[in-house]
């Protein structure tokens, strides 16, 4: 499992020199973001491209003739999702401090939390959709996401800060608690949901 | 363990074609060339044996072990080789070995490397550079590198030149020396047949027609040649398909000794190539199928 | 012992390989214990299929002349030189007999069939 994992490392390898400058230039560039914004850039671009390799047949080809069950591959993207954004978050988290850049936890949780929604949404629609669609979906909706990006920014800017400043205010145990609850289900059923596509696509 | 493969009444629908009841066994310590025409299922029953499909009906063991509960242990006694390039393109070998190595508990890196200078294999080229051949030549290494008791290889040799084929053979042969392994073979450049194979399946339309070792196709399987006029309804019957022309009949018969024994002199007997035997078969099939 | 194959004789390759070691075997170059390649060795060397080394093996171990022990190989076995020796002596009786009544059918005289024989032989 551990190795499947580690396999995102590798064939990423030339696209992870990117990740920091990518960061970066959010940082410096998107200084009117809100800082969970850049989180959730962040994220998702390692387990997303990660993904992006695994849609080929040949890749399934070679991952299901290896000692690997279907119920493994699927459980090292889902952990691997999470364990990569950690560690993306950790980075930028990093990078934040290093160029003063303010932010607070809440930035990260929430920024976390929305990842792992969009995760939650595009995995099991990636293993529906047929080999070669992925690349363009992506694109697609990274289109519609720059295009969509500035009035959804003033979106949140608008009402999505003061619901944060609500959190933040209120913030009892419980609404975190029952935040990340909710989170978790889904994520636990877009892994059910993958799991069950999966265990039946032929190659 | 006599069987290594095991297929049990295996049925699988696909949209091009379909498998019915197929019932196949794979000797353990040798080598089966699997053949037939283009599309006839040699690749479908091999992803049915690597699981990348399941049958809807019928059972399929691999050393004796079912999927749905020994999928890892059997994968890890696997090594394989498929007619498409199936590592990430954009990668090296170095890396793709990296992910190949630690899925198995018997990796051999020095075995690795072993073929890999053997086979002259660049490690710092990403796969997309590699040609047709080198592609296979990475398959193959990395197939026999981790002491695979089987190894399952879907037309291995094509797109290899005669040499490169050749120097191939070798390596088969000389794997298959301690009698530990089994090979499993597709191919329809049957002549890779002829030299390694000692068992031979002949598959078509999803349907084996031929399952025996190769000597006892050499005894029973002939090409006959000779005079119209010697046919009629009694000697027709010793013939799987017949060929007339104005000048003679050429036919496939599997009876070759009573061939003898009823034309003797009068025809020309000669042992039947695979090119042959699945020529004629299939021409037999589209005549009463 | 050198063993030749031609993939282009009408003779089987597996019948080639036993005829080759009952040959060695005959004219004393393999003895009594010597120890044969192993099956797989041979088909490596030979570049032909292991079945059809098998198969030669067990023919020659069905006549006879050798032995097969799990795990250790084949070896040549006890021959009884005089007893093969007799056998093939009536073998070559009973063909010159046909040979001589052949001959008597069409009247060809002893002196000139002692003189094919000698030029066949010399060959």
């Amino acid at each position: 499992m551990a190795n499947l994992i580690r396999r995102d490392l590798i064939i990423q390898k030339y696209q992870l020199y990117l990740f920091i400058p990518f960061i970066l230039f959010f940082i410096f560039a998107g200084s009117h973001m809100s800082a969970f914004f850049i989180f959730v850039f962040a994220g998702f671009f390692i387990p997303i491209n990660a993904y992006s390799y695994d849609e080929k047949v040949e890749t399934n080809i070679l991952l299901n003739s290896l000692p690997y069950t279907r119920t493994q591959i699927i459980a090292s993207r889902y952990i691997g999702a999470i364990f990569y954004m950690a560690v993306s978050i950790v980075i930028t988290t990093a990078l934040f401090y290093v160029f003063n850049r303010p932010f607070t936890w809440a930035d990260i949780a929430i920024g976390a939390g929305i990842t792992l929604t969009l995760f939650s949404f595009s995995f099991p629609l990636f293993y529906l959709l047929k080999p070669g669609n992925i690349g363009t979906a992506v694109t697609i909706g990274f289109i519609l996401f720059v295009v969509l990006s500035g009035p959804t920014v003033m979106f949140f800017e608008e009402y999505l800060t003061p619901v944060v400043d609500f959190l933040m205010n209120v913030s009892s145990f419980a609404i975190y608690l029952s935040g990340a609850g909710i989170i978790t289900a889904l994520y636990a059923i877009s892994w059910i949901i993958s799991q069950i596509i999966y265990q039946r696509k032929t190659f | 363990m006599e069987n290594v493969i095991e297929l049990h009444d295996v049925s699988k629908s696909l949209k091009a074609f379909t498998i019915h009841n197929m019932d196949l066994q794979i000797k353990q310590g040798y080598v089966t060339g699997f053949i037939g025409a283009n599309g006839a299922g040699k690749s479908t029953t091999m992803k049915l044996i690597m699981n990348l499909l399941q049958p809807d009906n019928g059972e399929i063991n691999v050393f004796g072990l079912d999927y749905a509960s020994h999928e890892k242990e059997i994968k890890n006694r696997i090594g394989f080789v498929y007619d498409s390039n199936i590592f990430y393109e954009s990668l090296n070998l170095k890396d793709i070995s990296r992910i190949i190595a630690p899925a198995y508990t018997h990796w051999d890196q020095q075995q690795f490397k072993a073929y890999v200078n053997q086979f002259d294999l660049p490690l710092n080229k990403p796969m997309k550079k590699f040609s047709k051949g080198m592609q296979m030549k990475a398959s193959i290494a990395m197939a026999l590198s981790h002491d695979a008791e089987l190894i399952v290889m879907d037309e291995p040799t094509a797109g290899l030149d005669p040499t490169s084929r050749r120097e191939l053979l070798d390596i088969f042969q000389e794997v298959m020396v301690d009698g530990k392994r089994t090979i499993l073979f597709s191919t329809h450049i049957t002549s890779d047949l002829d030299r390694i194979a000692d068992f031979i399946v002949l598959i078509d339309e999803g349907e084996i027609l031929i399952d025996k070792p190769v000597y006892e196709l050499q005894e029973q399987y002939a090409v006959v040649k000779g005079s119209n006029e010697l046919l009629d309804a009694d000697t027709e019957v010793y013939f799987i398909k017949i060929e007339r022309s104005p000048n003679g009949f050429q036919a496939l018969t599997k009876e070759a000794a009573k061939v003898r024994g009823v034309f003797g002199k009068h025809v020309v007997i000669e042992e039947a190539s695979l090119e042959e035997i699945m020529f004629y078969m299939k021409g037999a099939r589209n005549l009463y199928g | 012992m050198q063993i030749i194959i031609s993939n282009s004789s009408k003779e089987p390759i597996y019948e080639q390989i036993l005829k080759q070691i009952q040959t060695a075997i005959l004219s004393g170059e393999l003895a009594e214990g010597d120890a044969l390649p192993s099956i797989r060795q041979l088909a490596k060397d030979l570049k032909i299929s292991v079945i059809t080394t098998k198969r030669a093996y067990e023919e020659l171990e069905k006549a006879g002349f050798i032995y097969s022990i799990v795990g250790k190989g084949s070896f040549i076995a006890e021959q009884n030189l005089e007893v093969i020796r007799e056998k093939k002596l009536r073998v070559i009786e009973e063909q010159l007999s046909a040979v001589i009544s052949n001959s008597k059918e069409i009247g060809l005289p002893y002196e000139e069939l002692q003189e094919l024989l000698k030029l066949l032989y010399e060959e």
